[in-house]
């Protein structure tokens, strides 16, 4: 019995020997490995690609060329890309402030424990997750200027029932609508930046004799902003890219070009006319544009933001 | 006079959150209502909150005018290798993230960080190229490769944070037991993060069953389509006519709602962390 316990402990010591420290070390790095490397490979590579791309006539055919800015020189000369800028924009200008301001008043209103509020925000959570195609019928069927439910819903109200789909500027608006459900995520993000903010400052704000509208205002806001920031950087970036699907499936662009945003715009030039120089560049162009975007907010944003915490 | 303000101010927040639900749940309830009714009716100029009649026949319509069912068993041959495999690289590589050295899991976590704000179209050109030199267009596996990079840098992210709430202590005693990183990563930290795996799996499984815009640059062969072209074909087909379309959309919708329902039990009885060591 002691002999055996003995010879027990002696084997582990020879094993640790045998594998040291530095073994383990270099098999957990292993572990990361797979994952460094596919991402370069998927991910960080073609990404640095585009922006070579941007500077050559490549079509996946022949051999690509180096053109210089001939690229960025015919996109100024696009009307089609033009407009795509515009719409996008036009987008992100309405999209990005709705969604994030739905979010907040959403996580606000179903932020505290009260019955049947996991449900509530289990509603809310849903069209996020609604598969993109399915969610673009639903709103195909419900947009129909004559049989869809919203506009029977407006004749009902003795509101005006706009043609939808079928006009320029209310088909654009109708992308900027479907978007504003699909809120989940940041809905989630601040119901977390709600949980981190302590009890213990509405207390003794309330014994202040602070109103609901003065905590949230000097305690809440202030608090969450990094979060808002975040979502925002987030949203400018990623709310455009989940126009794709909508705006080819319901409308392709359409009715005159009303919907066809950055995303739709690279898929033409890259996978109709197989152009990949021009779509890189149209890629780098937008990227930069909402890069300035983000530096811009941040400067106007941050420095009053880092004085409040000071 | 305060307890009956009281009073209106709860009835209020419960009166809001309630229109809020049903808001965002209606569409979904107008869309199971008019995939039951019969089809080619003219369509009704009110809003119809139940069918006269309900005609299930439009499901089973839908595996007749398309192979609906091809197109199932395609997104779930991708599900079925993309799941897995997305499981098993973030787990490890979150798993050796938290073994690292200080430094380097900052670098590691930024790194990652920047990586969730690549916007997917920048990547579109160049990963076809890449795909092309693999001789992958026009395969499954087009869909599915992104899995072998963890499919998102988020996942793995999650499992990094789980596996750092774990105290190192416990790790450190099975090494010096001889166990290599494997086991120690199979039986002891992998059990640990059971609800991160399920979560995983789930964002996983919307991830690639929802996944539109991979099949639609580098799938072109017919008898690969994945479901979500399936549904763009059956607009082209029948297109106006809203019980079959809004039948494909139930279809395609219904795997998502049933997992999330899961979704929510899993959260709700899984023996988290914190339970686990209490009871140690």
């Amino acid at each position: 019995m002691r002999t055996e316990q003995l010879t027990t402990h002696q084997k582990t010591l020879q094993r640790v020997k045998k594998r040291p420290f530095s073994t383990y070390q270099f098999q957990t790095r292993l572990f990361l490995f797979p994952y460094i490397l596919g991402t370069f490979i998927l991910v960080v590579l073609p990404a640095l690609a585009t922006v070579v791309i941007a500077f050559t006539n490549y079509n996946t055919i022949r051999p690509p060329e180096w053109v210089g800015l001939e690229n960025f020189f015919r996109l100024s000369q696009s009307a089609y890309a033009r407009i795509s800028i515009q719409n996008s924009l036009y987008f992100i200008g309405l999209a990005v402030p709705l969604r994030i301001l739905g979010a907040l008043l959403l996580a606000l209103l179903l932020q505290r424990k009260r019955r049947l509020f996991g449900l509530h925000r289990a509603a809310v959570y849903t069209p996020t997750v609604i598969p993109p195609v399915a969610y673009s019928l639903l709103w195909l069927w419900i947009l129909n200027p004559v049989y869809g439910p919203l506009n029977i819903f407006l004749g009902w109200l003795g509101l005006p029932m706009p043609a939808w789909l079928t006009e320029p500027g209310s088909a654009r608006l109708a992308m900027v609508i479907l978007s504003l459900f699909q809120i989940g995520e940041g809905f989630v993000v601040l119901l977390a930046g709600l949980q981190t903010i302590p009890r213990a400052l509405y207390e003794s704000a309330k014994v202040d004799g602070a109103s609901g509208w003065q905590s949230f205002w000097r305690i809440t806001l202030p608090l969450l902003v990094p979060w808002l920031l975040l979502l925002t950087f987030r949203d400018l970036l990623v709310s455009i890219e989940n126009t794709f699907t909508p705006s080819f499936v319901i409308t392709y662009g359409g009715p005159y070009y009303s919907t066809t945003f950055a995303p739709l715009l690279v898929y033409e030039l890259a996978f109709d006319f197989f152009d990949f120089g021009m779509a890189a560049a149209f890629m780098l162009l937008f990227f930069v544009l909402m890069a300035l975007l983000i530096g811009g907010i941040t400067a106007l944003v941050g420095p009053r933001f880092v004085r409040e915490d000071a | 006079m305060r307890k009956l303000q009281g009073f209106w101010r709860t009835g209020l927040h419960h009166g809001t959150a309630v229109t809020v639900t049903a808001v965002f749940l209606l569409p979904l309830f107008w869309m199971l209502v008019t995939s039951v009714r019969q089809p080619g009716l003219p369509p009704q100029r009110t809003v119809e909150w139940l069918p006269e009649s309900i005609r299930w026949q439009n499901y089973a319509d839908l595996f007749v005018m398309m192979p609906t069912a091809r197109y199932i068993v395609n997104s779930l041959k991708v599900i079925a290798v993309a799941v897995p495999v997305t499981l098993f690289i973030a787990s490890t590589a979150g798993f050796g993230m938290s073994q690292l050295a200080s430094a380097w899991r900052r670098r590691l976590f930024l790194g990652s960080a920047v990586l969730l704000m690549i916007p997917g179209t920048a990547v579109w050109m160049f990963r076809f190229q890449i795909l092309q030199w693999l001789g992958l267009i026009d395969s499954l596996w087009a869909l599915i490769i992104p899995a072998f990079a963890a499919s998102n840098p988020l996942f793995v992210l999650l499992f990094y944070w789980t596996y750092r709430q774990v105290p190192a202590s416990i790790f450190e005693s099975a090494r010096l037991d001889g166990a290599d990183a494997l086991t120690v990563w199979w039986q002891m930290a992998r059990p640990l993060a059971r609800p991160t795996a399920v979560g995983v799996i789930i964002l996983t499984f919307v991830m690639y069953w929802n996944d539109f815009i991979a099949p639609v640059l580098y799938i072109y062969d017919a008898q690969l389509y994945t479901l979500p072209l399936g549904i763009q074909i059956l607009k082209q087909l029948e297109y106006g006519n809203w019980p079959y379309l809004m039948a494909g959309s139930v279809v395609m919708m219904l795997p998502i709602i049933f997992l999330f329902i899961l979704l929510q039990r899993a959260f709700l009885h899984n023996i988290s962390l914190a339970n686990l060591f209490e009871r140690n």
